[in-house]
Parts: structure tokens; sequence; C-alpha cells
């Protein structure tokens, strides 16, 4: 699939390889010596047996000699073993390293990218100024609408809300008479009420404004 | 026949430890003879090419050797004083090397498309690209995808013992592996008798 590039055998690889291959022969040599020394055990038996004193002691005596090539190979291949291990790791660090460094730098270019710390202070400065300048824009517009056209805005949308919901308006048809209405009926709004309530309402848009902007 | 399906054990480890459970069939007298009929006789060849593969899983032959296998219990049932002659089993194994057969075996040298002279054959019962699988989920599943391993240590290592690829014959193991690096999944590197692999 074309990753062979990826997938090369460093010379590392053949570093680590031949450390494995000789720890593997110091395992086959191992498996060898406890072969002879359970033979010379056997020798040893045999020559008892036969009475051959002389025999069976230098046939121990080889074995203890094995054993002691043992334990040797025992140390050596620990060491080995420690070593393999240790390059392991080591490349497990290299790999680590080379994440943080490509994390740090992507982190560093998008910091680039965006201008440094004056540059989005003067990004937040612009933007206020923005809304700054449309909420004078807003207040411009809502000051010119007379309180008139508003009276106007707002039947119109009484009217629109009647028509939409006709049914409230059917129950006359109805052989049944509903019962009296428990609560006062709405009151219609007195024109004065009207204006104030409005100038309340556009006074409670623009002020949840202000602590952003401060 | 519950024992005519050795596939179903597939998962454990094989262990040499008990002896080998024969099938029925490897009782029934005629099971020794090439029946004359063709229907019987693939059906013979079939029954004998599981028992075949069950013999060599549970004893973890890789390699059969031909001659040796002809005193051995596989086709030799002591007890019904029977076995099974040289052509035959020759002839069953070549059925077991062919398509029908399932690739499950494959002759080692010999000449011609009968593989005439041929001693030793390759008893599949995991072929080299299943054992490729083996191999690959046992990497994947031990974390040593990217490290390097020595072929000796993957078939003798202590680390393996408990797999079923442990003891595998090395020629098997090197086309297992060849298999894994065709696909790019590893790569075998090193000298002729010191070879290692690295896994991707």
């Amino acid at each position: 699939m074309g990753q062979a590039s990826s997938k090369k055998i460093t010379a590392q690889d053949d570093a680590i390889l031949s450390m494995k291959i000789q720890r593997d022969k110091l395992q086959q040599y191992q498996k060898k010596i406890k072969h002879v020394t359970a033979r010379e055990t056997e020798v040893a038996k045999e020559c008892l047996r036969r009475g051959d004193k002389k025999k069976a002691l230098v046939a121990l005596r080889r074995k203890k000699y094995q054993e002691s090539l043992l334990a040797k190979t025992d140390a050596q291949l620990e060491q080995l073993e420690i070593l393999v291990n240790d390059v392991e790791f080591a490349r497990v660090q290299k790999d680590v390293m080379y994440g943080l460094q490509q994390g740090t730098s992507v982190l560093k270019q998008i910091h680039r990218e965006m201008g440094g710390v004056e540059g989005v202070e003067k990004l937040l400065a612009d933007n206020e100024e923005a809304r700054l300048y449309q909420k004078e824009v807003n207040d411009l517009l809502a000051g010119r609408m007379s309180n008139q056209d508003e009276d106007e805005v707002e039947d119109e949308l009484e009217a629109l809300e009647r028509e939409m919901n006709p049914i409230k308006d059917e129950p006359i048809s109805h052989p049944e008479l509903p019962d009296a209405p428990a609560q006062e009926p709405e009151r219609r709004e007195s024109q004065k009420e009207r204006w104030e309530r409005r100038a309340r309402e556009q006074r409670e848009q623009r002020e949840p404004q202000e602590p952003l902007l401060a | 026949m519950a024992q005519a399906a050795p596939q179903t054990g597939a998962l454990e480890p094989p262990s040499t430890a008990t002896p080998f459970q024969f099938p029925g069939y490897y009782s029934f007298p005629p099971f020794f003879t090439a029946q004359p009929n063709l229907v019987t006789r693939a059906a013979q060849h079939q029954k004998w090419s599981l028992l075949i593969q069950a013999y060599c899983r549970h004893n973890r032959i890789f390699v059969l050797s031909l001659i040796d296998a002809l005193n051995s219990p596989l086709f030799h049932n002591a007890a019904l004083n029977r076995r099974l002659s040289l052509n035959d089993a020759r002839e069953v194994l070549n059925w077991m090397a062919s398509e029908p057969g399932g690739n499950r075996a494959e002759w080692i040298g010999g000449t011609g498309k009968a593989k005439t002279g041929a001693e030793k054959v390759w008893v599949y019962w995991r072929r080299p690209e299943e054992w490729a699988s083996v191999l690959e989920g046992w990497v994947d599943g031990t974390g040593q995808k990217g490290s390097v391993l020595t072929l000796w240590e993957l078939v003798e290592g202590e680390a393996t013992a408990s797999q079923e690829f442990h003891g595998m014959d090395m020629d098997l193991l090197q086309k297992s592996l060849q298999v894994l690096v065709k696909r790019g999944k590893a790569q075998i590197f090193g000298q002729e008798d010191s070879l290692g692999v690295k896994f991707f």
C-alpha cells in the first residue's frame, strides 16, 4: 500500500536484532549445558553402580564445572536483556519526544496565525467598537418611531393574531353556552398605559446589554 | 460424529500431555483400505484428512515423514492389526494437497505433478496464511508492533510457550511470515541463520 518508506529496517533494528540473537544463543547454550549436566549425573550414577568411584568423581566435577558456566551465562543473559530493554525504552522515549515536538510546533504555528496577544486585544477592541456603533444605530432608529406608529404596529399585530386564531371567537354558535368567566376579563390597555409599557420594554431591552459592554 | 470435527477445538492450544483420542471410524477396518466406490472414496479421503490434521495438531507435528508415519499409530492401528499402505497414504496426502482437499498438505521436494519420491509433507492443520493471522494476532495482543523479534524466540522463546505456534517448524514459520511480508505487515531481515522480524 505504498507505506514502504515508514516501514524500513533501520540500523537500530539491526542492532537490536543482533543483541536478541546473542540472547537466543545464550539461551540455546544454557539448554545444552543443562542437558550435559543431566548426562554427567547419569554417568556418575552409572559409575557408582559399577563401583568406579574415581570416574564418578570426575563426572561430578565436570558437572560442577558446567554448572558454574551456567551461572556465568545467567549473569550475561541478564545483562543482555537489561540492555535490550533499555534500548527499546529509549526508542519509546524518542517517539514521545518527537510527538511532543510536533505538538509544540503546531501550537506555536496556530498562535502565530492568531497574531499574538496584541492581535487578540486589537480584535476585541474592534469588536466592542462595532457593537457600540450598532447600539447607537438602534437607538437612533427606535427614537425616530413615534408612539402613534408603534400603536398602529401593535394594533396590526393584534388583528393578525385574531385572524390566525379565529376559533376562540366562535363559541357563540355553540348550543351550550359557556360558563361565565370566573376572572375579570382582560382589560384593554389605555393609550397612556401602552406608552408607559413600551418605554419600559425598550429600557429593558437595552439594559441587559450593558454588563457585556463593561 | 463429534470426534470428526477437530476444527472446533482450534482455539485451545493442543496438548501432548493426554494421548490422542482417535475417532470412531479409526476402529472401522475398511477405513484402512482404499474404497472402490468413488463416492465412498471421497468420504474416506475427507475422514483421513480430518484424522491426519487432528493427529498432527494434537502432537504438534508440522512436517510428516511418510515412512515414519506409516508405522505410527496414525496409519497403523495396532489393535485392529490394520495399516494404510504406502500408496494409499500417498493418495490421501495427494488429495489433501489438492484444491478439493483444501490445500491441507504440501509435499516437500519430489518431482512432477504427483510429487513422486517426496518423503516429507507439510500437514497444514493451519495453512501458512492462517498461521500468519495467528502470529499477527499474538503480536497485536502483546503490543509488540514495531519491535524486533528473532525467529528463534518466536517459536522457542519462553514468551510463546503457551502459544500454538510454539515449537513450529522454522521453514513453516518463514512461509507464514512471508504472507505477512507480502501484506506489508512485517519485514524479515538479518543473516541467514540469525533472522529477525519486525512487525508493523
